[in-house]
């Protein structure tokens, strides 16, 4: 396997782990603004 | 090592965190479909003719003759509704205008508005609908952010079902 290959394989993994660390700080946010919301609901 | 073999590894390891990104791209977007709308997104997405949007009004559809002049805008159907609004008082089918019922489509993506986007009868309209979207402020935010208003009576569609063109 040529050093280009394996460049680029390595390139894929940190997109897709910088997307993935991205997303989950986002579903984190959005999780405490519903729960926020629906605490207003109760009320 | 074997080269086909190190390929292998990084395209699996590629494919699990695709899998990944996308489970949790769903997730996201459940979330955000969960959250009210304000009213500078819900006419945001009226203008974009490629989203296909539901209004539903469940504010009472018409006020009696006493309630007429202490009556806001904002508290019935007929004194002033989104375009293309469909009224539903109360989310209630019994309530419902005739020409209206047979234009409420329960699979469409749906924004419910209210007086003030009051959460309970948003979870009564929630559990009717299978997208549903509650607009935060209700009409009284439409009203006060200036955004345009019809008057009067419901007006059916001349084809299709729903969707609040402005």
């Amino acid at each position: 396997m040529s050093m280009i290959e394996r460049f680029l394989y390595w390139t894929a993994i940190v997109v897709l782990i910088i997307a993935l660390v991205g997303i989950k700080g986002n579903i984190s946010k959005l999780e405490q603004q519903v729960s926020q919301a629906s605490a207003q609901v109760e009320e | 090592m074997n080269p086909k073999i190190e390929r292998a590894i990084y395209i699996g390891i590629i494919l699990v965190l695709a899998v990944l990104v996308l489970s949790f791209g769903k997730k996201q977007i459940e979330l955000q479909e969960s959250l009210p709308l304000t009213v500078d997104q819900l006419y945001k997405k009226l203008q974009n003719p490629k989203i296909n949007l539901q209004i539903i009004d469940v504010r009472p559809y018409e006020p009696t003759e006493e309630e007429e002049d202490e009556a806001e805008d904002y508290d019935f159907y007929t004194l002033a509704h989104i375009p293309g609004a469909i009224p539903m008082p109360d989310c209630d089918e019994s309530k419902t205008p005739k020409e209206a019922l047979d234009h409420i489509n329960y699979y469409l993506p749906t924004v419910i508005i209210s007086k003030h986007g009051d959460p309970k009868i948003f979870q009564k309209c929630a559990k009717k609908f299978k997208i549903v979207q509650n607009v935060k402020g209700g009409m009284e935010a439409w009203l006060d952010a200036g955004y345009p208003t019809e008057e009067d009576e419901y007006t059916p569609p001349a084809a299709g079902g729903g969707g609040g063109c402005l």
